[in-house]
C-alpha cells in the first residue's frame, strides 16, 4: 500500500494497493504527467476497490493516458482495445483458428482479448466505447458485475476472474450518440449496459493555469518568462475557442492535445501565428475561420495573417 | 415600407460581418452563448443589454474596427464580473451620477480583463482613447459642467489602469484636474484597492458621483445666475444626449427601427385588423398578361445567364446543408455486409469472386420545405429585378436539390387604405381601428409546381404595378400557417425586404410602430413554436431588430457566388 499523495501528488488521504515488480505490460511513466483530483480518485477506486470506471469526456483531454499513467504508477499491467464498428464477438471471446501441432493442421479455440485479460492481474481498457456496436458490447455485459463469471459457449467453459483483473472504458459521449455533430461514427449505447458502469468519470477541460502547466511540462524548451506568457495566451486562445464552440460560432475546438501541437509546432517555425494556422486554423471550416483570427487578436494583440494559400 | 427618399446609408454585410465577429468575440469571452447584435443594439436573446457606460455607446465617429472591437470585449467583461442585480440596486437616480457611476462601474470591469488577453488590453485601451479624442473634439468638454465630467473621466481612468492621463488633453484639464483632486483623493485611491470587489468598489464610485453631481449643479446655479450660456447651448444639447439612458436609440442610423406601440399594446387583444373582408390571396402569374410574363422571363433569363452562377455547385451545398443520410433501399455486390441470397449460385460458380454481399444503403434525401416570401412595397420596385433573378437562382438550385421550395410575396390591393379604410371612415373613423388596408397575398410558386413549370409566373416579380404597401406581421404569419400544412419535417421561411412594415393608412390611423411590433410578435411567436424556422434577408438594411437569423447585402452589387453561400448557410442554419 502507497499513499496517494505521494504518488499522484494530489491532497488526499488515500491508500492503494501498488505491485512490486513492473511487467512488460505495465504502461512507461512519464514524469511530466499532471493528475486530475477527482478522475485521479475515481480511477483508484476502480483500481482499488474494484469497480468499473468509465471516463468520458471531450477529445484530447488525455482520457486514456489519465488510466494509463494511473495504472503505469501502480505498476498494474494495462492492455488497451481500441473499438470501432467493425469489432466483432469473435474478436472479443475468441474463435476457432487452424494451428499447426506435430506438423499437422489442427483446428483449435484461441482465446479472444477479454478470456485472455479476465485470467490475469491485467487492466482492460476499452477505448472509444461508444464506437463499439451497441450488440456486441453484449459480450462484456457479465463482466461488468464484480464477480461475474464469463461463460465461453464455444466451449462449455466458466471463467472466473482474476481477483486483479479491472476493467475500465473511455469514450467522448455518454452513451447517447453524436449529439453535438462533432463525434461521427458514435453509438447510441445500450442504457442497461451503462447502468453496470459502477463510476462515470467526466474528464473536461482543465482551469487555465494547469493547462499552460502541462503545456510547458510537455515542451521544456519554452519554460522561461517569455516562453510561460506565450503559452498562457496560447491556452487562452484554446478557452475562447472552447466557449465559441460552446455558443455554436464554431464547429470545432481546440483540445488539449492541440494546444501542445502549437507549442511543439512554435518550437519548429519560431512563429506563433506560422504555427495556430498550421495546427489548427486550416483544420476550421473557411467560413470560420475569421472568428478564429479574431480571438486570436484577442490574446495576441496580433492581427492573424489572412491564410496565403 | 419606407418609401421616403432620406433612407439612411445602406448597411452593408461588411458592416453586418464586423458585428458578427465583435458578437461571437462576446460570446466567446463571456461564454454567454445568446448574445447578439439586432439591429445595431447588443441583445441577450429577445432583451437589451443594459450597458449604459457613455463610452461604449454605438457612435458614428468610432466606427473603426479596434474601437468596435474594443467596446465588444469592454461588454464581455462587463457580462463576467458585473452582478447585474447588484449593480442595479446601486445605481443612483440623478442622471448626473448615474451617467459617472455607469462609467466607473464600466471602467472596474476593464482593469479585471486577464494578462494573458494582451490583445483585449490593446483593444480596450485604444477604445477609451479614441471616446476621450472624440468627446474633447466634439467640443463636449467646452462647457463647465463638460470639462468637469471629461477631467473626472480622465482621472479615474487613470487612476484605474495605473497610466497616465491621455497627452494631448493633460494640459486643457490640469487646472480642474487640481481643483477636484482634493475632494476626491481618497475615493480615487479606493477605487484602484477595490476593483475586484464590486460592492466595496461602489462605495467609492457612489462618492466621486455623487460629489460630482453636487459640485455641477453649483455651477448651475452660478450660471443661471450669469446666463450667459449662450456658447454653451450646444454642448448642452449634446451634454443631454450623454444622460439620456432609457431612450432605444432610434437616432442610431441604417437599423430597422424599433420602438414601442401605444396602440398595439393599449388596443384590446393587441394587433387586430379592422376588416378582412378585401384580403385576396391570388397566384401571381394570373395578375399579369401571360405575353408580357413571357416578355419578363427572357429579360431575366438574360441577366441570369451573364451572371454566371454555378447552379449545380450551389444544388450541392443545398444538399450537404438541408438533406440528412436516409435508408434508401440496398446496394449490391459489395465485398462485406449481409449475404445477398441470389448470388450464393455466384460462388459456386466463382469461387474467387467476393462480392457477394449487400449493404444498406443510406442517400441524403432532403424532407425540407424551404419558403421565400418577397415583401413587394413601394420601395422594393428598385430591387425587383435583382431579387427576382436572385430567386429564381435560389429556387433553380433547391430543386435540383430536391427540395420542395414555395415563392410567396406580399402587398396590398390599393395605395393608402383603399376600400378598407373608406369603410372606416364611412363608420366616422372609430379609434384605434387596427390595419386599415386590403392585403393581397401572391402566389408565385406553390410547392407541387416544379421550378420548370412556375419559370414564368417567377417572372410576375418584375411586375411594378404589383407593388404597393406592405403588411409583414400578417405576410409572415400566413406564410407559416401555408407552410404547416405542408408534409416536410424541416421548414424554413426566408423573408427578402428592404425596411420595416409600412402601410400610410394603419399608420396614420394607429401609430407608427403599430406594424413593427406585430412582426416582431409574429416571428417571436412562430420562432418559440419552433415549427419554422424565420430567416431575414435584408436589402440594405439590418433586420435583426426582427429576425434572430439574418444577413443583410446590397443589391445587385453583391449578386455573386459568394451572396449564394452565404444566403446558404443562412438557410443551413450556421449563421447565427
Amino acid at each position: 500500500m502507497q499513499s496517494v499523495r505521494n504518488l499522484f501528488h494530489i491532497d488526499s488521504d488515500l491508500l492503494v494497493p501498488v505491485f512490486t515488480e513492473r511487467d512488460t505490460h505495465v504502461p512507461d511513466i512519464d514524469p511530466a504527467y499532471r493528475f486530475n483530483k477527482d478522475v485521479t480518485l475515481a480511477i483508484l477506486a476502480g483500481f482499488s476497490h474494484n469497480r468499473r470506471v468509465m471516463v468520458q469526456g471531450l477529445h484530447g483531454t488525455g482520457k486514456s493516458t489519465h488510466i494509463e499513467q494511473v495504472a503505469a504508477r501502480l505498476n498494474w499491467p494495462c492492455v488497451r482495445v481500441n473499438l470501432d464498428g467493425h469489432i466483432s464477438r469473435l474478436d472479443l471471446v475468441g474463435k476457432d483458428a487452424i494451428v499447426l501441432r506435430e506438423q499437422q493442421q489442427v483446428t483449435q479455440f484461441q482465446e479472444g482479448i477479454v478470456p485472455w485479460s479476465l485470467q490475469r492481474p491485467v487492466a482492460l481498457i476499452f477505448d472509444e466505447y461508444d464506437a463499439g456496436r451497441p450488440d456486441v458490447m453484449f459480450v462484456i455485459q457479465r463482466i461488468l458485475e464484480r464477480d461475474g463469471k464469463f461463460t465461453l459457449l464455444d466451449q462449455n467453459r466458466v471463467i472466473t476472474p482474476h481477483p486483479h483483473f479491472r476493467l475500465f472504458a473511455t469514450s467522448n459521449t455518454v452513451g447517447l450518440g453524436n449529439l453535438n455533430g462533432m463525434y461521427h461514427g458514435t453509438q447510441v449505447l445500450n442504457h442497461a449496459q451503462i447502468d453496470r458502469w459502477n463510476i462515470v468519470a467526466t474528464l473536461n477541460y482543465l482551469p487555465q493555469a494547469e493547462e499552460t502547466e502541462i503545456v510547458l511540462a510537455r515542451v521544456p524548451a519554452m519554460n522561461d518568462e517569455a516562453g510561460r506568457q506565450l503559452a498562457s495566451s496560447m491556452v487562452a486562445v484554446a478557452s475562447l475557442t472552447r466557449h465559441g464552440y460552446a455558443a455554436g460560432d464554431l464547429a470545432c475546438l481546440m483540445s488539449p492535445r492541440t494546444v501542445i501541437t502549437w507549442a511543439e509546432n512554435c518550437q519548429i517555425f519560431h512563429d506563433p501565428a506560422v504555427a495556430f494556422r498550421l495546427s489548427f486554423l486550416n483544420k476550421c471550416d473557411e467560413a470560420e475561420r475569421p472568428m478564429v483570427a479574431e480571438y486570436y487578436q484577442r490574446c495576441f494583440n496580433e492581427e492573424l495573417p489572412a491564410s496565403q494559400a | 415600407m419606407s418609401t421616403d427618399a432620406t433612407a439612411p446609408a445602406a448597411y452593408t454585410r461588411e458592416q453586418q460581418e464586423t458585428e458578427e465577429l465583435c458578437a461571437g468575440a462576446i460570446r466567446a469571452l463571456s461564454g454567454s452563448a445568446s448574445i447578439r447584435y439586432r439591429g445595431r443594439r447588443l441583445h441577450d436573446g429577445h432583451r437589451p443589454l443594459p450597458i449604459h457606460a457613455s463610452h461604449l455607446q454605438p457612435d458614428a465617429a468610432l466606427q473603426d474596427l479596434p474601437s468596435l472591437r474594443g467596446a465588444a470585449d469592454s461588454v464581455a467583461l462587463r457580462l463576467l464580473h458585473t452582478d447585474a442585480a447588484l449593480h442595479k440596486s446601486l445605481c443612483p437616480p440623478e442622471p448626473v451620477a448615474r451617467l459617472v457611476f455607469e462609467l466607473l462601474e464600466q471602467l472596474r470591469v476593464e482593469t479585471l480583463a486577464p494578462e494573458h488577453h494582451a490583445g483585449v488590453i490593446a483593444n480596450l485601451r485604444h477604445r477609451f482613447t479614441a471616446w476621450s479624442h472624440a468627446f474633447y473634439d466634439s467640443g463636449l468638454a467646452e462647457g463647465a459642467s463638460g470639462l468637469l465630467l471629461y477631467t473626472v473621466f480622465q482621472m479615474c481612468w487613470s487612476r484605474l489602469t495605473a497610466r497616465p492621463v491621455l497627452e494631448k488633453t493633460e494640459d486643457f484639464i490640469e487646472a480642474t484636474r487640481w481643483s477636484v483632486s482634493s475632494q476626491l483623493s481618497g475615493d480615487l485611491a479606493g477605487l484602484r484597492r477595490h476593483r475586484a470587489d464590486q460592492a466595496a468598489f461602489a462605495r467609492h464610485a457612489l462618492a466621486i458621483a455623487h460629489a460630482v453631481d453636487a459640485m455641477l449643479k453649483e455651477a448651475q446655479t452660478a450660471q443661471d445666475g450669469q446666463q450667459d450660456a449662450a456658447g454653451d447651448a450646444k454642448a448642452q444639447a449634446a451634454f443631454k444626449l450623454l444622460l439620456d439612458f432609457d431612450s432605444d436609440n432610434d437616432n442610431i442610423p441604417e437599423a430597422a427601427p424599433l420602438g414601442d406601440s401605444r396602440a398595439f399594446s393599449d388596443g384590446a387583444g393587441g394587433y387586430k385588423a379592422y376588416s378582412t373582408s378585401y384580403d385576396r390571396e391570388e397566384p401571381a402569374g394570373e395578375l399579369v398578361r401571360r405575353a408580357l410574363l413571357l416578355d419578363y422571363r427572357e429579360r431575366m433569363d438574360g441577366r441570369i445567364a451573364s451572371l454566371g452562377i454555378n447552379t449545380a455547385r450551389l444544388a450541392r451545398r443545398f444538399t450537404q446543408l438541408l438533406a440528412v443520410p436516409q435508408r434508401d433501399g440496398w446496394s449490391f455486390g459489395e465485398e462485406e455486409g449481409y449475404i445477398d441470397g441470389r448470388r450464393l449460385a455466384q460462388l459456386i460458380s466463382s469461387p474467387s469472386e467476393r462480392r457477394l454481399f449487400r449493404k444498406e444503403q443510406f442517400l441524403p434525401q432532403a424532407d425540407c420545405l424551404v419558403t421565400f416570401l418577397v415583401d413587394c412595397s413601394g420601395s422594393m420596385k428598385t430591387h425587383a429585378e435583382s431579387v427576382a433573378v436572385l430567386l429564381d437562382i435560389l429556387l433553380r438550385a433547391l430543386d435540383q436539390a430536391g427540395i420542395t421550395t414555395e415563392l410567396l410575396g406580399f402587398t396590398t390591393g390599393a395605395w393608402n387604405g383603399g376600400r378598407v379604410k373608406r369603410d372606416w371612415m364611412r363608420a366616422r373613423s372609430p379609434a384605434n381601428p387596427g390595419r386599415l388596408n386590403e392585403l393581397v397575398h401572391m402566389v408565385f410558386k406553390d410547392g407541387q409546381t416544379s421550378w420548370r413549370r412556375a419559370r414564368p409566373d417567377i417572372a410576375a416579380l418584375l411586375k411594378a404595378d404589383l407593388y404597393r404597401e406592405g403588411v409583414d406581421g400578417e405576410a409572415v404569419d400566413w406564410a407559416c400557417t401555408r407552410m404547416l400544412a405542408r408534409p416536410e419535417q424541416r421548414r424554413i421561411l426566408l423573408v427578402v425586404s428592404d425596411g420595416c412594415p409600412m402601410d400610410t393608412a394603419t399608420n396614420l390611423a394607429n401609430d407608427e410602430f403599430y406594424l413593427a411590433q406585430h412582426l416582431k410578435q409574429v416571428v417571436a411567436r412562430r420562432e418559440a413554436q419552433g415549427a419554422v424556422e424565420i430567416c431575414g434577408l435584408g436589402l440594405g438594411l439590418d433586420l435583426g431588430a426582427y429576425y434572430s437569423r439574418s444577413l443583410a447585402t446590397t443589391l445587385p452589387a453583391s449578386l455573386n457566388n459568394e451572396l449564394f453561400s452565404e444566403i446558404a448557410q443562412l438557410l443551413g442554419g450556421r449563421k447565427k
